[in-house]
């Protein structure tokens, strides 16, 4: 039987004895207030047997901790698996492995006519009917990762104001300065136009898991999900859909992916000099 | 309301049921109404926790405080409406909301009227919309392939169930014009969606929704500019005849979730989404 069945019986369980309790023993030996209390109690652990019908993933640590911060988990939410082509996650003693599969559909409705458009909507019904699995597609759009760009210009301005600095302490021919200050003025600029603007590109990818007792089991099973969704995207829309491996898993998943850290951080201290300013 | 849910209420009802039956042994006099005051706050709160849970339960972890960490570095807000994830000084809020495409819902009715003219304007309508979203998104699809014969049984069994409102609607003199039609409506949409299913049309079971991010140098901020995405999406979503509504309680952790490791069974899903389609 089901953990949560037996969590609800239990909890039903003992509010069923307190009220049968409740009713069964005369006010002789136990009075009313008593009584009353011990009936409010069967109605709290009535309430608590409906809970976990949803919450009784919260009734262990919330009770463990007693504090207003419940920790669920203080594990990471999931890792990459050895392979680097799939994202793994333990829950209770099963793994459950994830493979993203990227489609890359580069079609534009401005570039279709009307048979076209009523197509390509056809083939995206059809698209998801192609796995028994449950499987997940996914348009995203996020944020360009400008983050090393922005870091070889920050490196390229540090160094120039370095040496701006050195060659007017040292007392060198004016042109020399000149021309460090024309190119830090280069740098700046770039700087600016890098981060004044958010480039943000849109990308579609399907993602299907499967469970197993060990970590290899759950790839290969996901990995079989995966070839049977990718030979289904390739007949529907004549592409040819890849596995996702290694760090570009990490768009899919971390929000920090979705807007980088140093573009972000730029335009925020950028946006935050404007209003002081 | 689902098989399990019923369970749920029947199980938790009998308590309260015995309890009335023998109330007079429980407690007499003044202690009596408040036994029956009890008793009608337990069924409220049965009733909300099988209809409306959503409601309750952000509500007492915003009076309580509560909030909770789902797994290292992420932290879901009293609201129950955000998951914050620090990254070096810098606030990420996630956000989740529901995006059912009417007609591709298997609970609504599907729109026969100019299907093809909006099948032929969809593509369009999304690279509007998508062009009008400045921040980063994932429109997500989670589609269950389902059994054919459950399906057909589940269907029957619904339009039996209608057949019979039906009857007693046609029996009954004093019955409304409108009541009659809208069953007569109802038990037609059921049998397009059986034709379908014999037509050799896969059963597939889908849920949509949308997910952003938004960044801030303070929590506040971070889930401010989040509470503009979700206004913004939802402006934006409205051409594509999308219901956009936020996500709020335990689906919101469900669907974070989902973003490492998603379910395997069409039961995970369901269990999980009774508000969805």
């Amino acid at each position: 039987m089901d953990k949560k069945v037996f969590m609800l019986l239990g909890f039903v369980g003992i509010s069923f004895g307190l009220v049968i309790a409740d009713i069964s023993i005369p006010t002789k030996i136990l009075p009313q207030t008593m009584k009353l209390l011990l009936f409010a109690v069967a109605i709290v652990f009535d309430m608590i047997g409906m809970s976990s019908r949803f919450y009784s993933y919260l009734f262990s640590p919330a009770l463990k901790q007693r504090k207003r911060n419940i920790i669920i988990s203080d594990q990471d939410a999931y890792w990459l698996s050895t392979s680097g082509d799939s994202v793994l996650r333990k829950e209770g003693d099963s793994f459950t492995a994830t493979v993203y599969i990227k489609i890359p559909l580069y079609r534009s409705a401005t570039e279709m006519n009307d048979d076209e458009k009523l197509d390509f909507t056809r083939q995206m019904s059809r698209l998801l009917s192609i796995s028994d699995n449950p499987t997940r597609y996914t348009a995203q759009l996020h944020m360009m990762n400008k983050d090393s760009y922005i870091r070889i210009l920050r490196e390229n301005i540090s160094k120039d104001e370095d040496e701006e600095m050195q060659l007017t302490n040292s007392g060198a021919p004016q042109n020399k300065v000149e021309r460090i200050r024309g190119r830090l003025a280069m740098w700046r600029r770039m700087l600016d136009s890098v981060t004044g603007t958010n480039s943000l590109e849109l990308v579609s990818y399907a993602a299907v898991s499967a469970k197993g007792d060990k970590e290899y089991e759950a790839t290969a099973i996901a990995h079989q999900h995966a070839r049977e969704i990718m030979s289904g995207i390739a007949s529907v829309f004549g592409v040819t859909p890849n596995i996702i491996t290694g760090d570009d898993i990490l768009k899919f998943v971390e929000p920090e992916h979705l807007l980088p850290y140093s573009t972000i951080s730029e335009q925020m201290s950028k946006t935050m000099r404007e209003q002081v300013a | 309301m689902d098989q399990e849910a019923i369970m749920y209420l029947t199980f938790c009802s009998l308590t309260l049921i015995i309890a009335l039956a023998n109330l007079s042994q429980i407690a007499s006099g003044v202690m009596g109404y408040v036994v029956l005051f009890l008793v009608i706050i337990a069924v409220v709160f049965l009733l909300i926790m099988t209809f409306a849970d959503y409601v309750l339960f952000p509500l007492v972890t915003g009076m309580f405080g509560i909030t909770f960490q789902p797994a290292r570095n992420y932290r879901i807000t009293k609201g129950q409406d955000v998951v914050i994830k620090n990254v070096g000084g810098i606030y990420y809020a996630i956000g989740y909301a529901t995006a059912n495409i009417f007609s591709y819902v298997f609970k609504a009715e599907r729109i026969q009227e100019n299907e093809e003219e909006r099948q032929m304007q969809s593509p369009e309508s999304w690279e509007r919309a998508v062009m009008s979203i400045p921040f980063p998104f994932r429109f997500h699809v989670l589609s269950v392939g389902r059994d054919v014969q459950t399906v057909r049984d589940e269907l029957e069994g619904k339009r039996s169930y209608q057949e019979f409102q039906l009857s007693q609607a046609m029996k009954n003199a004093g019955s409304n014009e409108m009541v009659i039609t809208d069953i007569q409506r109802k038990i037609s949409v059921i049998q397009a969606q059986m034709d379908r299913i014999s037509q050799e049309e896969k059963p597939v079971a889908t849920l949509m929704y949308l997910e952003t991010v938004a960044v801030g140098v303070s929590e506040k901020a971070a889930m401010d500019a989040l509470a503009a995405q979700i206004k913004q999406l939802q402006i934006a979503m409205s051409a594509l005849d999308v219901q956009v509504q936020r996500i709020v309680g335990r689906e919101l952790y469900t669907l974070f979730k989902f973003g490492f490791a998603l379910p395997t069974t069409y039961d995970e899903v369901s269990t999980n989404f009774d508000r969805e389609g």
